[in-house]
């Protein structure tokens, strides 16, 4: 009977089928981390020099440490990090962790349990009379799905309060829908990126005291078609949310400043092979924009050198990846002399508070970040940086009331008032609740024979709307958006030089 | 019917309508992070289990497609139910003509899948599906103007069913619909249409040189399984309030069929069973600090276990544990079995 041979049969391969798809699954390593305690994984400390620093335009003074404490009878604050630890950005990990926790020992007077390994979290620390608790800790893998996921065990079944984090663009802009749903929590963001999570979702709850991926290109537009002369520029970025949110950026500016940008190429996250979108590149373009990140940077680079010969540095420009420490110092030589954005960050800025933030806080809480840096030489990392600021507003927030949070809305309103005088510039919030900052342009070079990256220009009071270009009602950054016109820019030509350490 | 059939199928019934009281009353026993999170989910998994176990059983087809067609109904919902915020068309329709067109594209969907499909039998017609929720992955996450990676978020959800409005509310709409799925495959099982799609399980050929038309038969049961995914996709964007393509990812169609195999692919209440165990490894197994990082080897040790144990999943264990030691099934039994073929293990 042909019938039954069909049924046995496919029962069979059924089984082996799913055994192999099972086994291929929880090959890939998936994880879903939540644990503030786990065994420790020692990293030997590689030491690079630091970054001192000392005085320009906006330059708030060093942020002394409170004295560690552990609150009294009060209620405890329930707090949740959100960080990253598969995916694309999954070694950023211990650098968000880092961050979030140096500005809540720094600010709160809590403890990294482990200064070899942020993840591991904090003890102590408190607000007024309420002490910290730090409840849990969520593990995203950059998709919006498994961030919701988090979320809700953080909130909901660990029942924080307070959450800090996501770091990747899609995640953020779920979670503020997702804290719009839930106003009786507050959420600050981590390092995320993406433009919608404040100009579009504007969730009253939500609150970003970092850059949005297009703010922090401010004046790279500029360079390119000013200083470096293209005329014509392709733009290569991943496909999803930050990537058009950095790449808009750059291409608004270079539009609005006469130049035209002839290609963009979108290929998704998460690509390993970029052979063929490096073989759509054109090279009748005088520059190219790259906003590939993450875990795909150096692939790409990498297609693009087999694909269309060696890379040309000033025909380059990065995002902040191409200076994220813990990754740009991968891309070798060959991208020395390409600017490249940053994310309000200047390691090498020469103020008091810049060169304090990377010694004497990101540096005394912690000594090494794994994977495998010294501390102080993450801290001008868009991660670090980005979970510190976010972390410190909190701080500041939850100070104004007292570190009573049985009425969140006067906690949210509050920290709608926060202005933080920052290592690398103040940093206060517009009516989306986004920050308001001083920008950073960077270019790569080589120093002792090692990439180091350099802070050439400085540009004051950047805002998510770039002159109008982007607003609630326009559509958000995409594959199309923005076009390209030639228009004024409130910032454009206004770039300052800066000071920084070494000249 | 002998005695033993009798008293399992008594115990049957007692055991579901305890399932039901505590499912109804479950808001006053467990806390609400278990009832608006946890079980809401196991019901809408449930459901889409549920499909893959209809076709399964009563038409013995193995589905990896069903999680594609749950999410064809998200994204489609999300399109239209949205308002200017988000990714995708944003249409901003109303929740009720929304509801019903999404539900009918991913028929529609279902429909073209199934005449793709329904001509292969076996490891065949599970790759071909296998292939199908590729396809439907692939093209949300790379066509842009429907979703893209970051997928679809803040798709609203009808006001009274909102977490804000009452905590509970969705759970019970989650609840009721999972048994009146229930109720319609049961129903659909037996109409001739269902007992037609038995008879075509069994012997395709037969069926054939009787003068039915088997291939329109396992097309017709391959959509409306899928309108049953689909009504299970709505619930879930409901439920989670955005949808992207990790949700219909390689690794959410592998969940569902671990589902289903662990609840057991004959019987439709295994559906809900496996959903149940599914969901509460899933968040617990993060708790446990051996097992944080490696949910999908637990999970596939579990399922291991359970398919050496008891190949018919926990619904056959359970069979047997009230059937006694006896081997023989009594006729009508053997009907509802549906893909009841001799079992080798066990």
């Amino acid at each position: 009977m042909p019938v039954a041979r069909h049924t046995s049969r496919g029962a069979f391969w059924l089984a082996v089928t799913i055994a192999v798809l099972a086994f291929a699954i929880a090959g890939c390593g998936s994880s879903n981390d939540d644990s503030t305690s786990s065994s420790s994984a020692s990293t030997p400390a590689q030491s690079t020099s630091t970054p001192a620093a000392a005085a320009p335009t906006d330059a708030p003074d060093p942020q002394p440490a409170v004295e560690p404490r552990s609150g009294g009878s009060g209620t405890p604050i329930k707090i949740a990090i959100m960080s990253e630890c598969k995916g694309a950005f999954g070694s950023f990990d211990n650098q968000n962790m880092a961050g979030a926790i140096a500005a809540l020992s720094q600010f709160a007077g809590a403890k990294p349990k482990n200064p070899n390994k942020p993840r591991d979290g904090f003890t102590g620390g408190a607000i007024g009379d309420h002490p910290l608790k730090l409840v849990g800790v969520g593990c995203g893998d950059d998709t919006s799905d498994t961030a919701i996921k988090e979320v809700r065990r953080l909130m909901e079944q660990l029942d924080a309060d307070v959450m800090i984090g996501p770091l990747s663009g899609d995640e953020s802009i779920a979670v503020a829908n997702y804290a719009k749903q839930h106003p009786d929590k507050t959420f600050v963001d981590g390092s995320a990126g993406a433009q919608d999570t404040t100009l579009k979702v504007q969730a009253p709850n939500f609150f970003r005291f970092n850059g949005d991926g297009a703010q922090w290109n401010a004046g790279l537009g500029d360079i390119a078609y000013n200083k470096l002369g293209w005329k014509k520029a392709a733009v290569v970025a991943d496909d999803y949310s930050f990537a058009w949110t950095s790449a808009a950026g750059f291409i608004a500016e270079f539009c609005a400043a006469g130049g035209q940008v002839t290609k963009r190429v979108f290929p998704p996250l998460n690509t390993t092979d970029y052979s063929s979108y490096a073989q759509q590149m054109p090279t009748d373009v005088d520059g190219t924009f790259v906003a590939v990140g993450g875990a795909g940077l150096i692939p790409f680079l990498k297609a693009y050198e087999q694909a269309k010969g060696p890379i040309e540095a000033k025909k380059f420009i990065g995002n902040l990846f191409w200076g994220t420490p813990g990754q740009f110092e991968q891309l070798g030589p060959r991208v020395s002399g390409a600017y490249i954005g940053g994310a309000g960050t200047a390691g090498d800025l020469d103020t008091p508070a810049a060169q304090d933030y990377a010694t004497n806080i990101i540096g005394k809480w912690f000594k090494v970040i794994p994977p495998g840096k010294d501390a102080a030489s993450a801290a001008p990392s868009t991660f670090t940086y980005g979970y510190y600021l976010n972390a410190w507003g909190l701080v500041k927030g939850l100070e104004a009331v007292k570190g009573d949070i049985k009425d969140q809305s006067k906690l949210q309103a509050a920290l709608a008032k926060v202005e933080l005088p920052a290592p690398y510039g103040t940093v206060k919030l517009d009516e989306n609740r986004q920050a308001i900052f001083t920008v950073y342009d960077q270019q790569l070079y080589m120093k002792d024979g090692k990439l180091a990256v350099k802070t050439v220009t400085s540009i004051p009071d950047v805002d998510q709307t770039f002159g109008g270009t982007f607003s609630g009602s326009t559509p958000a950054p995409g594959r199309n958006f923005p076009g390209c016109e030639k228009k004024s820019l409130p910032w454009l030509g206004k770039a300052a030089p800066v000071k920084v350490v070494g000249g | 019917m002998n005695s033993s059939a009798r008293s399992r199928l008594s115990a049957d019934r007692i055991a579901g309508g305890i399932f039901v009281v505590l499912a109804v009353f479950a808001p006053l026993i467990f806390t609400e992070y278990w009832v608006a999170t946890l079980l809401t989910q196991m019901l809408f998994l449930g459901v889409v289990a549920a499909s893959l176990i209809f076709l399964s059983a009563y038409g013995g087809m193995v589905s990896l497609a069903q999680v594609s067609l749950y999410g064809v109904a998200g994204f489609a919902l999300g399109n239209l139910t949205t308002n200017g915020n988000t990714k995708g068309l944003n249409l901003g329709w109303a929740e009720a003509p929304a509801i019903v067109v999404a539900l009918l594209i991913a028929v529609l969907v279902a429909f073209v899948f199934g005449a793709l499909a329904s001509r292969s039998y076996g490891i065949y017609f599970l790759m071909i599906t296998l292939v199908f929720s590729v396809i439907a992955n692939l093209f949300f996450g790379q066509v842009t103007s429907v979703s893209g990676f970051g997928g679809i978020s803040g798709i609203p959800i009808p006001d009274f069913l909102s977490r804000t409005a009452h905590p509970d509310r969705l759970y019970f709409v989650t609840l009721a619909v999972a048994l009146l799925v229930y109720a319609l495959l049961r129903y659909v099982a037996r109409t001739p249409f269902g007992l037609t799609l038995q008879g075509i399980r069994d012997d395709p050929v037969r069926m054939s040189s009787l003068g039915y038309n088997v291939t329109l038969h396992r097309m017709l049961a391959f959509a409306f399984a899928g309108f049953i995914a689909a009504v299970g996709g709505i619930l879930f964007v409901w439920w989670n309030a955005q949808i992207a393509p990790s949700t219909i990812g390689l690794n959410a169609t592998i969940d569902v069929l671990v589902i289903a195999v662990i609840g057991g692919l004959y019987r439709l209440e295994g559906a809900w069973l496996g959903a149940l165990v599914f969901v509460l490894i899933n968040n617990y197994a993060q708790d446990v600090d051996l097992v944080s990082e490696r949910f999908h080897t637990l999970i596939g040790i579990v399922f291991l276990v359970i398919v050496l144990v008891s190949p018919n999943g926990l619904i056959g264990l359970w069979e047997r544990i009230t059937a006694g030691p006896r081997r023989e099934l009594p006729m009508d039994i053997t009907q509802e079995r549906g893909s009841a073929e001799p079992t080798p293990a066990g």
